[in-house]
């Protein structure tokens, strides 16, 4: 359609709780409970079962009309209590939805006034740690709420040390935080590499159990698998905090930084060649180990699948969206094997995408014209996408009635991926998971592009006659 | 048998339950989104439109505006200094962008604190671009999704438009519909996957004109010439039934319950729908196509209940209808339902599902994931049928799982329908992936020898040792043994 200026159509982010349980599922023997009304656990729910095709649990504390009156704090400690008898869990993550924003619910207060109601102590070791994180939907997007909840774990263990803010007992680890929630195999994938340079380290939060649970002899009522807890509380402890993604502010990193004086380091999220060998260069630096020799051979591979498709990618027109920092790196990537990303857009609001988009653009490709937007929503990427003609889309399932409207291909990537299998198992970070997007790109273009698949083969309308004098 | 404990249902979600039901403006949403023409504006931030975007398979066999999803995107400004200014505004930009016939504007938790007047934007708005522009009043904490369904009904309401020739006077005519060209409405059924394309035919065959389905596949004007039916069926009662009682009170149009799932049902509803117009010869018509159609599907449906009979089936769905509905179809696969439950029942429905099941079933209200995996295991179900956030919790137990929800992709209605349910069912239960899922971890020790494999293949099927040994000597047995390890 044209130019909006207050309407919404076919919104591009989800809302800030939605963003605080894909942090809170990556914690060890966490339950997450929604301060509001029912529907917002249901749809978020659904939406990360879509996703994740996993069984999700997020508790609501079930705000009703009275509550909405005259406060949620009887909802809130009764649903507290029944996911404590219910789930038995050892930390509770309470995210607020705009209902109990509005009504203006003071949630630590109210968690303050239950835990000495049930006689809670602050003792990480056996009391259960409740965690309240501000997420209203009015405010930014599930991104911010991806942040803020990772914040809030890191400053609520770093607390139970005590008030003073000193590093007590070095640990020698390597903190991990990235700011977008990263897919399991992603997951799993920097751990492998943190495990063979680092040794030693924490990855903060682990979703590569939680959400891709293998099929075992029972069924666990929280999903097995997250960061310990043992390891949040260490992080304090830490030699180096080290953020994924660069366009949005790393909160918990920050958090680490000012008040343990932690060095941190935030490089982007390492997605295709160059930011992976950022990621691996800093890496190094910070430990001053050397590359191994796995990875140094996978990044022979990805360069050598690089060379086998330039001729198929080059000067491919592609849209790509999605969020910022992911949007970041996968564009870096297009630009690295020659495509030409002549569309860039991102659903969260943020000052600095099209700064760094432009920057990179500048450093690879600086001849190419891109359009960079943010704060879209998939209408106003719909008109871009008109006005551009990429001959393929690179983004979440929702882009699909954009691709399918134009004839173009879409390649699935973030989330969500509702529409497909498999979603919970997309690598796309280290050389490993750049070689699986690589192909996955080219071979979605010699697909749309395949002639010898084509219904019919005509022959030249030249050879008709040959043909004729030849039966006769 | 024990004590008995009355059921209850129809309360408010337990607070930190991990309920499967969803909100008012969930329930309303439901219920509206069909409208296929119709511009679905969502006031409030962008969580409750993002979530509801084509999350529902219903299909239009016209335009598909009801496709996308439309919010105002409230942000904190819109929270402290109030949305109606965003909202009127983005009802004028819709309306010149899309010209849409009719807008239903949903309210949501938020501005159900803050006090937007809804009211009186959308009349003012309706007033200004003269089309109708309808709150749905939806705040998602007040009530449950009952009163979403409510909130729905009341603004399809205002859509139905008061018959001509009424308007002109005259009353209409206390004679026996036959004289004249029978019409009907069917009041909830959504056009799942087309569900509605298959119905709509039976009824045309027995010379009745479906004027408008709620809300599947319907549009602004179909709905607004509902009133002109002389019968309702109602097929979601859950959701519908209170646009009936209405539609009876202020149009004297008297409705009747129905289902176009199962054999039995389409049977039932088609044959009180002619009982109804009371016409010899429509009569006549619905046994025709009874036997017709059911003779044509029987030979599928009987395979298929070959290899599904005796199987147990939980059932757990939004409303009540459908849950009943159910039960005689598995009833007609000769399978057994041993859980049923709703989100949403009433006291009467339960009673009405509790005369439908044998002992021995166990029927739940609101159950949350825990007790429905509990349950799922104690009652020995193989097939569950529910909506995608239960679909995992099945899995994960290795039990057979059926979409019956708006997500299906599926037609389930009518007879072509119902074979692609009994199918459907086949398919997930017999698949062979729940024998193999049994064992979820590697036990060398438990592995039989390679050897042990290659016997049951050379006999073909699997059999037991003894019948075997019976048959070879155990020379020849190791030596046809000894040729295929070879």
């Amino acid at each position: 359609m044209t130019k909006r200026s207050y309407a919404t159509v076919n919104p591009c982010i989800m809302c800030q709780p939605m963003g605080s349980a894909l942090a809170f599922k990556g914690i060890e023997n966490t339950m997450v409970l929604y301060h509001g009304s029912q529907g917002c656990s249901t749809y978020m729910r659904l939406q990360l079962a879509h996703h994740f095709r996993e069984p999700v649990d997020i508790a609501s504390s079930s705000l009703s009309e009275k509550g909405a009156v005259y406060g949620g704090r009887e909802n809130l400690k009764k649903g507290l209590r029944n996911v404590i008898n219910r789930y038995n869990p050892k930390v509770i993550g309470v995210a607020t939805t705009c209902l109990a924003e509005t009504i203006g619910d003071d949630v630590p207060a109210i968690i303050r006034e239950f835990k000495e109601e049930e006689g809670i102590g602050n003792d990480p070791e056996k009391d259960i740690i409740i965690i309240p994180v501000s997420t209203p939907s009015y405010g930014e997007s599930h991104v911010s709420g991806y942040i803020k909840a990772l914040e809030a774990v890191v400053r609520r263990f770093a607390e139970s040390h005590g008030e003073e803010r000193a590093v007590k007992n070095p640990n020698g680890k390597l903190n991990l935080i990235p700011v977008e929630s990263l897919s399991p195999p992603d997951v799993r994938e920097l751990k492998e590499i943190l495990e063979a340079t680092a040794g030693n380290y924490i990855f903060l939060p682990d979703i590569s159990e939680t959400f891709d649970a293998p099929l075992s002899d029972n069924l666990p009522k929280i999903a097995q698998g997250g960061t310990p807890l043992s390891e949040i509380a260490d992080m304090p402890n830490s030699r180096a905090s080290f953020g994924l993604g660069i366009v949005s502010k790393n909160l918990a990193l920050e958090y680490l930084k000012e008040s343990y004086g932690m060095p941190g380091y935030s490089v982007p999220i390492p997605i295709g060649l160059s930011k992976t060998d950022t990621f691996f260069m800093e890496l190094v630096n910070i430990l001053g180990c050397p590359i191994p020799e796995k990875y140094q051979k996978e990044r022979g591979r990805l360069l050598d699948a690089m060379v086998d498709v330039h001729k198929y990618l080059y000067g491919v027109k592609a849209a790509v969206y999605g969020d910022p920092d992911m949007v970041f790196s996968l564009t870096t990537f297009m630009l690295e094997l020659g495509m030409d990303p002549v569309l860039v857009a991102t659903g969260s609001k943020s000052r600095d995408f099209g700064m760094m988009i432009g920057q990179i653009f500048g450093e690879i490709r600086p001849e190419l014209a891109p359009v960079v937007l943010d704060g879209i929503d998939f209408d106003s990427l719909n008109d871009a996408v008109s006005n551009c003609s990429p001959e393929i889309l690179i983004g979440n399932s929702n882009g699909r009635y954009i691709a399918k409207a134009r004839g173009i291909p879409l390649v699935r990537v973030g989330l969500p991926i509702h529409d497909r299998v498999g979603a919970q198992r997309i690598l796309t970070v280290g050389y490993r998971g750049a070689l699986e997007l690589l192909d996955r790109i080219t071979n979605t273009i010699l697909e749309a592009t395949d002639t010898f698949t084509a219904p019919v083969q005509a022959e030249p309308a030249a050879y008709d006659g040959l043909r004729f004098e030849r039966n006769v | 048998m024990g004590r008995q404990y009355p059921l209850t249902c129809d309360n408010n979600s337990l607070a930190g339950a991990v309920s499967q039901r969803a909100c008012v403006y969930s329930g309303a949403r439901v219920v509206l989104n069909p409208v296929t023409d119709a511009v679905h504006l969502v006031h409030g931030p962008i969580g409750c439109a993002g979530y509801t975007w084509d999350i529902r398979g219903a299909k239009s066999s016209g335009v598909e505006t009801n496709r996308s999803s439309f919010s105002t995107d409230m942000k904190e400004i819109d929270v402290i200094f109030g949305g109606e200014k965003k909202l009127s505004n983005a009802i004028d930009e819709l309306v010149g962008l899309y010209h849409p016939p009719v807008i239903f504007v949903y309210s949501t938790c938020i501005v159900g604190i803050i006090g937007d007047d809804l009211e009186a934007i959308c009349k003012t708005a309706s007033q200004n671009h003269n089309i109708p522009i309808l709150p749905v009043k939806s705040e998602g904490f007040k009530g449950n999704k009952s009163d979403g369904y409510k909130a729905a009904c009341d603004a399809l309401k205002k859509l139905i438009k008061r018959p001509q020739k009424e308007v002109a006077g005259e009353k209409k005519p206390e004679v026996s519909p036959e004289v004249r060209n029978p019409k009907i409405n069917i009041l909830g059924d959504f056009n799942v996957a087309g569900d509605v394309w298959l119905i709509k035919p039976l009824f045309e065959q027995m010379g009745i004109e479906v004027i408008v389905s709620m809300t599947g596949d319907s549009t602004a004007k179909s709905i607004s010439r509902a009133a002109e039916a002389d019968l309702n069926l109602v097929q979601c009662s859950g959701s519908m039934t209170y646009l009936a009682k209405w539609m009876q009170k202020e149009y004297e149009i008297p409705y009747m319950s129905a289902s176009f799932f199962g054999i039995e049902d389409i049977s039932i509803a088609l044959r009180k729908t002619a009982e109804y117009f009371g016409s010899k010869e429509m009569k006549k018509k619905v046994e025709e196509i009874l036997e017709t159609e059911t003779n044509r599907i029987m030979p599928e449906i009987s395979r298929v209940r070959e290899r599904v009979k005796g199987k147990r089936a939980a059932i757990y769905m939004g409303g009540p209808a459908k849950a009943l509905t159910l039960i005689k179809g598995f009833a007609e696969l000769c399978m057994e339902v041993v859980i049923i439950g709703t989100q949403t029942g009433q006291k009467e429905d339960y009673e009405q599902i509790s005369y439908s099941v044998r002992n021995g079933t166990v029927i739940v209200d609101d159950a949350n994931p825990l007790e429905l995996a509990e349950l799922l295991v104690k009652q020995e179900a193989d097939l569950m049928v529910a909506g995608v956030k239960e679909r995992f919790i099945a899995y994960k137990l290795g039990i057979a799982f059926c979409d019956f929800n708006h997500d299906r992709v599926v037609e389930f209605e009518g007879f072509d329908g119902f074979v692609n349910f009994a199918r459907e069912v086949d398919a997930s239960i017999n698949s062979p992936v729940w024998k193999t899922v049994r064992q979820r971890t590697l036990k060398p020790e438990t592995m039989k020898p390679e050897r042990a494999t290659i016997k049951e293949r050379i006999s073909g099927e699997p059999r037991e040792p003894e019948f075997l040994h019976r048959k070879l000597d155990k020379v020849t047995e190791n030596q046809a043994f000894g040729e295929a390890s070879r």
